[in-house]
């Protein structure tokens, strides 16, 4: 039997985690949107958000807002650096999407390492950014820090829409996706939109891997789960707008929750990988695009 | 006095794909306020040499505008300078719209709203039928229709010369023929354009000098009104 309480909780967890899969999705969006580049070291910008603050937590006991804020540009400047040693040479000289793709992989193993032996093995957290908690619902317990996830998670959306449509950057971002040549030919510098989709994707991570570290351990290899589940969520949404990657990532939560609650917790993964094949076979524009374009077929 | 340079000056200009010379060094110009037409066969190498000019293809030889040597100059300075393209096939940005490709156009003018906002109602005078239609997606609209935005974005970056890739390619001859009268409006405003077409009796009637390319190198170059003198070519451009 399912219990209901169970079957509650793990909903509300899932919500949760699958909000944070969302805000990571779309810094895979913000990079391929600018370059069709799909940057597999994502889900590194998000354990250096965790690992990141968690060190100016301990170390120089620096209050969370702090730790924070000063966590997000440093990400930035490690996203800014991997365009500059890694991606801008290969793009000079000509590399297909594939090798720098492969590269992006490489460059996620390279930084797991150096934060191996820089940081230690050991998984740490720190505490929800208020004290107190949980609320609880019926049986239902709904930690504080969720409320944090959501909020932001909704800031991060609104903020980033304002900044593609309205913005003269954001706009100037998604011609060079659009057509590169062409946007080049109207003075934009189609290269420093490269990198300032570096920077803008890397604290986009770094703001997904403050806000989960609290309810989640953060350790130097949790990149690679938080990478993959995002890419998926970024794959549902079709890869395109920033909400299409939250609600692929709500979509994931969900069923992550129902699989473990209906065969147990190791078939989360195997749940996110069949949503992956699925969605790449029936819809390989996404779900969304599939359901608009099912629907325009229909009137 | 000394005459003023030429707006555009290509000395032994040349690019390649690969081991293909495309372009083989070619040498023209383009004085403030003229209008220049190319002419040429399909792979003649006119596409080639506007983009060895804006350098979307790498070239060798020497660019000058306005007497300065702008050869090294990447894409988006030569921009910034006022050399502006509309490439063939257009180049819009398919999923924005009118409004937005605009914008764009007016990318140069560094967010000053007042010269956007005058460079737009500029476009609009010229091309009605962007404001009719300017915040549908820009790949929902007719080829001519298209093609004005094409134009109109070009125009929002404050071109000092205007280079055109085929623009009346694919379109009813009345739209290309609309097309054409515009830009010679655009000429006769003193802008510098340089056009390049497969056949062009329409744009002959507005350029003062032509060019005929032919295997990627410049055939002939003749005043505008003395091809109809030349019987093989008046057979094959103007008809
Ligand atoms: N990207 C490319 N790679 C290889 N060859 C090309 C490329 N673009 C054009 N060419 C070749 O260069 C020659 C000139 O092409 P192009 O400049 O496009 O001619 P036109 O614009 O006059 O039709 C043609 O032979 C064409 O096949
Ligand atoms: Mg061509």
């Amino acid at each position: 039997m399912i219990d209901a309480v169970q079957l509650a909780q793990n909903l509300v967890n899932g919500f949760g985690l699958g909000l944070i899969y969302g805000l990571i999705g779309i810094g895979f969006c913000v990079i391929y949107n600018a370059s069709g580049i799909v940057n597999f070291a994502q889900g590194v910008f998000v354990m250096l958000g965790g690992m990141v603050c968690h060190t100016l937590l301990s170390r120089l006991g620096l209050p969370i807002s702090a730790a924070a804020v000063l966590t997000i540009p440093v990400v930035a400047v490690i996203g800014i650096l991997m365009e500059i040693l890694i991606v801008r040479p290969m793009w000079n000289r000509g590399a297909s999407t594939f090798a720098i793709i492969l590269a992006t992989l490489a460059t996620q193993m390279l930084i797991e390492q150096i934060t191996l032996l820089t940081l230690g093995d050991q998984p740490r957290t720190y505490d929800s950014f208020t004290a107190g908690g949980p609320l609880k619902l019926g049986g239902v317990a709904i930690s504080y820090q969720l409320f944090w996830v959501l909020g932001f998670g909704t800031l991060m959306v609104a903020g980033l829409w304002l900044f593609f449509t309205r913005s003269r950057m954001g706009r100037a971002l998604r011609a060079c996706s659009q057509n590169a040549e062409a946007a080049a030919l109207l003075g934009i510098p189609v290269k420093r939109m490269l990198l300032a989709s570096f920077a803008l994707s890397a604290a986009l991570g770094a703001i997904a891997g403050i806000l989960v570290t609290p309810s989640q351990i953060t350790a130097y290899n949790v990149g690679t789960p938080y990478g993959v589940n995002g890419f998926i969520a970024a794959i549902i949404g079709g890869f395109g707008s920033a909400s299409g990657a939250v609600a692929g990532g709500l979509l994931l939560g969900i069923l992550q929750a129902f699989a473990i609650v209906a065969f147990g917790a190791g078939f989360k993964n195997v749940a996110a990988l069949t949503v992956l094949l699925i969605v790449l076979l029936v819809f390989p524009n996404g779900i969304f695009a599939g359901v608009k374009s099912l629907w325009a077929r229909r009137t | 006095m000394a005459s003023a340079p030429p707006l555009l000056e290509l000395r032994d200009l040349s690019a390649s794909y690969g081991h293909v010379q495309a372009l083989k060094p070619t040498s023209l110009t383009v004085a403030e306020g003229e209008l220049v037409t190319i002419l040429g066969p399909n792979g003649a190498g006119k596409s080639t040499l506007l983009r060895a000019v804006t350098r979307l293809t790498p070239g060798t030889g020497q660019i000058l505008f306005q007497g300065r040597d702008v050869s090294r100059l990447a894409t988006h300075r030569l921009s910034e300078l006022g050399i502006i393209m509309v490439q063939e096939g257009r180049g819009l940005f398919s999923q924005m719209t009118v409004r937005e490709n605009l914008i764009l156009g007016g990318y140069n003018a560094g967010g000053d709203r007042v010269l956007l906002e005058a460079r737009l109602q500029q476009v609009f005078d010229l091309f009605p039928r962007l404001k009719e239609r300017v915040d549908q997606l820009s790949s929902s609209m007719s080829g001519g229709e298209q093609q004005m935005l094409a134009i109109g974005r070009a125009l929002m970056a404050g071109p000092k010369l205007l280079m055109l890739d085929e623009p009346s390619l694919g379109l009813a001859p009345r739209v290309a023929a609309e097309i054409i009268a515009t830009l010679g409006e655009l000429n006769c405003s003193g802008l510098g354009i340089l056009l390049v077409e497969q056949k062009a009796p329409l744009a002959l009637r507005l350029a003062k000098r032509v060019y005929v390319l032919s295997l990627g190198r410049v055939a002939v170059e003749l005043p505008a009104n003395e091809i109809g003198s030349h019987h093989d070519l008046a057979r094959y451009y103007l008809h």
